[in-house]
């Protein structure tokens, strides 16, 4: 039974293209804690590719939600790159199902890192490179209370990410 | 050469050995090690799980020379110069692929240079020159341009190794015993590949290799602290060496679940411990790395003293299930893979060597020295490798061009 009629679907479209702008936002100033707060409960989040060395698609990383707040609230205890990343995405499609009073989305972004402690903090700080490419593909359940991110599956096309990320995309 | 063997030896035992920093950045050094070294022992490259299928192929560059690894139609690999013998152009492009999938410039079932659309089969035999009798009349046969063909065998887990010298000693000689602790693991039954990527970082190639021969590193690790440092066993672990530069690590039981969100391993590989963890580090530049569920093998190509192109995979066993597969791919990811906890601050560490490493930097000491009868805090992994080193490029890690002007007397 849809929790909300059809007409009113039809007009979350605004609303999950912001959720997926706000993401974008809270993700940029490492308000992961934030992010989450965007998510269903039983929220999956996995980054995947395609290797044409291999010939396979490949799981990179794979987290509940759970396990994506124990990540972060262990980030200060490891070593990592503290370059930020910011995101730069736009929403191509998003399809509603009144049916399942869910939707699917497909936004291409580019992530871009600025460096501060990567490499040479002295010589290198301050600049911008381009980290990664490639689409989120959103699902979201669709409630009383707005979108919420059901699924994220980010699909890197960017497959040589040199010494990588501690940090969600 | 007594006196030349004198310079070479660097672990004295009697101080604090050293090996000066030029050997990680210094131009000549590199250009010599490609010839000294990498042209001339036997490096592990893709696994035969990338080239299931007769005709299947995997690229590649070796010391600077482009190989192509190709599933013949007989079904054994081979490898060869993946270069045209007739005006140099590389003939696979591809990183991966099958020769069944003609190219425009080409028939099926061969690899063509799309160049002049020469034609190799998957032996490496000539099998067309396009207009050969108007242009060459009878100088020049097909069966003189072959494409040369390298030593290459499949072994140890299923990889494909390979050497660029006709000359090279058998493989289970450079080998020898080094896999010894692996061998029911690796060789019992077919493995599969399960994870592949890349990095290049800018830093010397050693400077991986020695930390994957050292674990006194694991302070930077925050999940080796609190699921092996902390526990049982782990200052228990030895380094064993082997002839050629070759080193094993000795396994103990790692606790997962002693980090939050961590479990214990549910998966393995024949006569493998669940949470056990061994290791493999081969000369010049390649590991083995089990952790109970999934196995990880790093190779590198050096590119410049400077720059290094290393390239991860995570292997399971052939006959898992969709199911199990998963289940090792999650493990896998923990820590390694681009997003894993441990790879990331790992390449950290070699890239803040890079900086400090930089060509023309001043040369410096790097210690080598920590002694404890050859457990896991001791630094043997790595004076066993520049020992290797040293034999080879006839200098002395720590005074590396004093040495070169003793040989070239």
């Amino acid at each position: 039974m849809n929790i909300v009629a059809t007409a009113e679907l039809k007009s979350v479209e605004p609303a999950i293209r912001e959720v997926i702008y706000r993401a974008c936002l809270l993700l940029d100033d490492e308000k992961f804690l934030d992010w989450l707060n965007l998510c269903a409960p039983d929220f999956k989040y996995r980054i995947t590719t395609y290797s044409p060395e291999i010939r396979r698609q490949m799981t990179w990383y794979e987290q509940d939600v759970p396990g994506l707040k124990v990540m972060i609230e262990l980030l200060p205890k490891h070593n990592t790159d503290h370059g930020r990343l910011t995101r730069h995405a736009t929403v191509y499609t998003i399809d509603v199902d009144p049916s399942q009073n869910e939707a699917s989305t497909t936004t291409s972004f580019a992530c871009y890192r600025t460096m501060l402690d990567g490499i040479n903090s002295h010589i290198d700080s301050g600049e911008t490179q381009l980290f990664l490419i490639g689409k989120y593909y959103d699902r979201f359940r669709i409630g009383k209370e707005g979108p919420r991110f059901l699924e994220r599956n980010v699909f890197l096309d960017t497959r040589r990410l040199d010494k990588g990320s501690h940090y969600p995309i | 050469m007594t006196a030349q063997r004198d310079e070479v030896a660097y672990d004295s035992g009697e101080t604090i050995p050293y090996v000066d920093s030029r050997i990680y950045s210094d131009q000549g050094i590199f250009e010599e090690e490609l010839e000294k070294i990498w042209k001339k022992v036997w490096l592990v490259t893709v696994h035969e799980s990338e080239l299931p299928d007769p005709l299947d192929f995997r690229t590649l560059t070796v010391a600077r020379e482009p190989v192509v690894i190709v599933r013949g139609s007989d079904g054994k690999i081979r490898a060869f110069l993946n270069v045209c013998p007739h005006r140099g152009n590389l003939i696979l492009r591809q990183p991966s692929g099958s020769l069944t999938v003609a190219e425009p410039s080409g028939n099926a079932n061969h690899m063509t240079c799309m160049f002049h659309a020469w034609q190799f089969d998957s032996f490496g035999r000539c099998v067309d020159i396009p207009r050969a009798k108007a242009g060459y009349q009878d100088r020049l046969k097909k069966e003189d341009v072959a494409l040369k063909q390298f030593p290459c065998e499949v072994a140890h887990g299923g990889f494909v190794w390979l050497s660029l010298d006709r000359d090279a000693q058998p493989l289970a000689d450079y080998i020898g015993h080094a896999f010894d602790i692996m061998q029911q693991e690796l060789d019992t039954e077919p493995l599969a590949i399960f994870h592949y990527h890349k990095a290049i970082i800018p830093s010397n190639y050693k400077l991986w290799h020695d930390t994957n021969s050292e674990f006194y590193h694991d302070y930077m690790h925050y999940f080796n602290r609190a699921t092996s440092m902390l526990q049982k066993g782990y200052f228990e672990r030895q380094y064993t060496a082997f002839p050629n530069g070759h080193c094993t690590v000795g396994s103990m039981e790692v606790k997962y679940d002693a980090y939050q969100g961590a479990a214990d391993r549910v998966l393995s590989f024949p006569g493998m411990p669940r949470n056990g963890w061994k290791m493999v580090d081969l000369f010049p530049g390649a590991t083995y790395n089990i952790r109970g569920s999934s196995l990880r093998v790093d190779t590198m190509t050096p590119i410049g003293p400077d720059r290094v192109m290393i390239e991860f995979r995570g292997l399971g066993l052939k006959r898992d299930t969709p199911d199990e597969q998963a289940q090792r791919v999650r493990d896998h990811n923990t820590i390694w893979g681009p997003f894993g906890r441990n790879l990331h601050e790992d390449l950290l560490g070699i890239t803040g060597q890079g900086v400090s490493m930089r060509p023309g930097s001043t040369p410096r000491h790097i210690l080598h020295g920590r002694r404890e009868n050859n457990s896991i805090h001791d630094e043997i992994g790595m004076r066993h490798f520049y020992t290797e080193w040293a034999r080879r490029m006839g200098r002395s890690p720590s005074d590396p061009f004093a040495s070169a002007l003793v040989a070239a007397e």
